[in-house]
């Protein structure tokens, strides 16, 4: 009964049972196409919201790959008539994605040199064997390492010290057990919380700043930045380590044997090759052109630099770049990025803020209130369901021009961009702690509703507090 | 002839590996162990790859090489491997990646022909389809998932006969339970059957249901020619007819002893995905291990 052509209709049906979303949202688009332009909006950010909502339905529900999205919002950029296809070209190119093509290139660059067995070392010497200190630890050097290399690299290198350590305390690594998921999540939410820290722990930090300095609303550089975000690092700290030890407490409290076979294990390795001593020092160098030369010639381009040194001294071979990096995630900042700004140029953005903000009058008199809780609590959940660079982008240009001190909502938006700690999908370091099979994925909401409120409030405080003291 | 055979775990999959290689030895058939891990988001593919190579290079196996590991113990303990395999211990070291979502260990067979080992990621519907489609197997067998819907979908779609096994007890007396009507798929049911009952050495009870006492006579030549073949494969076999609608008298007969062999339906695809199929409504209804021959 199966000929080839019933074959293919069952195939062709397959497709359709597996695509449900991208047939829904090829329906959404065209119904709001045809539908009056809502009063206020112009026909061109009429379009541009179309393209705002195909791209979001597409992301979470995953119906299409992410480069094939990034490439359709440039498509639909150009086909609405939003802009010229030299217009979508140049509005895709910018610092913002220089920066972050260079970091994913030296995230594969750091992490080919094979540092994680010295960092373990280290980690070690520091904490000794107490389960409790080997948790903070991990929470406090992943946060710091990820302010400045961002967070996947730091996860991808810390990921073996943690397996290692559940390893070799006899528990075995084919099923989850509370000392296995401490650990962890250590990493996950350390790296996570560190991402605010500086502009190159994630590229969306580089997104806002980008937005500041394109919208002419202020520069904000890279110490600006380390001065703002911080504090706020080095009080999450604790807070997470805290939370996560109330709520995974494990059995045990003391780790000796394990930390003594790690110890063993790394020691193996002998002392920093040439190499490993030379990467470190390149990272130093890209890390002090981020402070003292972005100023002049931009973030990406330090980056980038970075790369081009990585690759002279052969630290690195051009083709483990191209084969390991995210290029997907390129283009999808890129596209984002152009959507952000037509966003802002199409009236788009102001007039979705406008709307916000006179229906949440009728609820809060406060204006500054509701245009925090919009920025923060808006982009801390959609953080959750898709990537944060994505949420930064597309909320950004809303957030900027809601009113209010555009440094002090643009850097409460982007924090708040970090707070995803409730899904697997929200981050790569939650993916790959999950990718494990260590981690179940109600323990990512056992512990991140906790941390997430509590960041909120934490973010609350220093957003009142502490930043108008800097502006 | 190819068989794949998806398991996940030693807890959940020991009757299927059990089941599965059995019907490859059955068949002299090529088998392919399948472990499909959990779908990786695509934000964080290469992250998570290259999180993955650090572990490997702490010597930290990958999430699924323990299943493989706990797959190839079986083959040993079974020695459907040959004897230098088994010596020489599971080569992990020798697990090939291809495409970033598919890694593979070759095995030399006894009993059956080769004996791969896969590692894939994603969502397994996809996964075990993408699997068939691009490797071209005979036959997909799978223990019953708790998601009804998921062994629904897959025994629609799926280019392949496919077998779910379900409830297994390998001290029970199964029989094979295989119903006989006019359908493209019944010959070939009936030569799977027949290969199975010699395999296993088991009978065989042909039923053909009807709404009334009579037979209709289309049915009643399929039934003639299954019995004919069955008789000259010498296989011990009972016919009966049984009386009402036939998904809920399949199901009944089947009972808990029976193994059910079905031919895929005869509806086209587009009123299977609408409105479903004898075989699949059989599935969705028994308790029973289920061969559906496509």
């Amino acid at each position: 009964m199966f000929g080839p052509s019933n074959q293919l209709l069952n195939n062709l049906l397959f497709w359709i049972s597996r695509k449900k979303w991208l047939i829904a949202t090829f329906f959404v688009s065209i119904t709001i196409f045809y539908l009056p332009t809502p009063e206020g909006l112009t026909p061109e950010a009429h379009r541009t919201l179309i393209i705002v909502i195909t791209a979001l339905i597409l992301i979470i529900s995953e119906s299409i790959p992410i480069p094939a999205v990034a490439i359709l919002i440039l498509i639909m950029e150009v086909i609405l008539g939003v802009d010229t296809a030299d217009g979508v070209a140049s509005s895709f190119m910018s610092d913002a994605v220089f920066f972050i093509m260079g970091s994913l290139m030296l995230a594969v660059a750091i992490v080919h040199q094979g540092l994680d067995k010295h960092l373990a070392l280290t980690i070690i010497a520091f904490t000794g064997n107490k389960t409790w200190k080997i948790s903070f630890g991990f929470v406090a050097v992943s946060a710091i390492m990820a302010s400045f290399i961002g967070e996947h690299t730091v996860a991808a290198m810390m990921l073996p010290v943690a397996l290692s350590l559940i390893k070799n305390s006899g528990i075995g690594l084919d099923k989850a057990t509370r000392l296995s998921t401490l650990l962890l999540f250590s990493i996950a939410y350390g790296c996570a919380l560190g991402s605010i820290g500086t502009p190159s722990g994630g590229g969306r930090n580089v997104i806002m700043i980008g937005y500041l300095a394109e919208f002419g609303l202020g520069d904000i550089s890279y110490l600006d930045w380390i001065k703002f975000a911080y504090p706020m690092l080095l009080l999450e700290i604790p807070l997470a380590f805290g939370i996560l030890w109330y709520t995974f407490t494990p059995e045990r409290r003391i780790m000796d044997s394990a930390v003594r076979k790690l110890k063993i294990q790394v020691t193996r390795e002998g002392p920093l090759n040439n190499n490993q001593k030379l990467s470190i020092v390149i990272f130093f160098i890209v890390f002090f052109g981020w402070i003292f030369l972005s100023p002049k010639i931009g973030l990406g381009i330090v980056a980038l630099s970075g790369v081009f040194l990585y690759l002279s001294f052969r630290l690195i071979e051009w083709n483990d770049i191209a084969t390991r990096m995210n290029w997907g995630i390129v283009i999808l900042f890129g596209s984002a990025i152009s959507l952000g700004i037509q966003m802002k140029e199409t009236g788009a953005a102001l007039w979705i803020a406008d709307s916000l903000l006179n229906y949440f009058q009728t609820i809060v008199n406060d204006m500054t209130i509701i245009r925090w809780g919009f920025s923060v609590v808006l982009c801390s959940i959609m953080t959750n369901l898709l990537s944060n660079a994505a949420t930064v982008a597309v909320l950004g240009p809303i957030v900027l021009d809601m009113g209010g001190d555009p440094i002090i909502m643009g850097m409460a938006t982007s924090v708040a961009s970090a707070f995803a700690y409730l899904t697997i999908v929200a981050s790569p370091t939650c993916m790959i702690i999950h990718s494990t099979g260590l981690v179940r994925s109600k323990d990512f909401f056992k512990a991140g509703w906790k941390l997430f409120l509590s960041s909120i409030v934490l973010l609350f405080l220093i957003s009142f507090i502490y930043w108008p003291t800097l502006t | 002839m190819k068989i794949l055979i998806a398991v996940s775990s030693k807890e959940f999959s020991t009757p299927t590996l059990n089941m599965g290689m059995r019907v490859a030895k059955a068949f002299g058939a090529k088998a392919t162990i399948v472990d499909v891990g959990e779908k990786i988001n695509p934000f964080s593919l290469k992250e998570v790859g290259i999180a993955r190579e650090r572990m490997d290079s702490w010597d930290i196996d990958r999430p699924g090489v323990d299943v493989l590991e706990w797959a190839f113990e079986f083959l040993a303990q079974n020695k459907f491997i040959e004897r230098n395999e088994i010596e020489s211990g599971f080569p992990k070291n020798t697990l090939i990646e291809r495409d970033g979502r598919r890694s593979e260990v070759f095995l030399k067979g006894t009993v059956c022909d080769d004996v791969s080992l896969i590692l894939r990621n994603g969502e397994i519907i996809e996964e075990l389809i993408d699997e068939v489609q691009t490797e071209g197997y005979d036959v997909t067998i799978i223990g019953k998932s708790k998601n009804s819907k998921k062994d629904y979908e897959l025994s629609q779609f799926i280019d392949s006969s496919i077998f779910i096994v379900n409830n297994n007890d390998f001290n029970q007396n199964y029989k094979i339970l295989l119903p006989v009507d006019d359908s493209p798929g019944m010959k070939k049911a009936v030569k799977y059957s027949a290969r199975i009952a010699q395999a296993f050495k088991i009978g065989i009870d042909l039923i053909t249901v009807s709404k009334s006492n009579k037979i209709h006579q289309k049915n009643k030549q399929a039934l003639t020619w299954a019995e004919k073949f069955l008789r000259r494969c010498n296989i011990d076999f009972k016919s009966t007819l049984e009386k009402g609608e036939t998904v809920e008298a399949i199901t009944r007969k089947a009972g808990a002893n029976h193994i059910i062999i079905m031919g895929s339906s005869s509806s086209g695809a587009l009123k299977t995905f609408i409105a479903g199929s004898k075989p699949l409504r059989v599935l969705k209804n028994s308790n029973s291990p289920i061969l559906i021959v496509k």
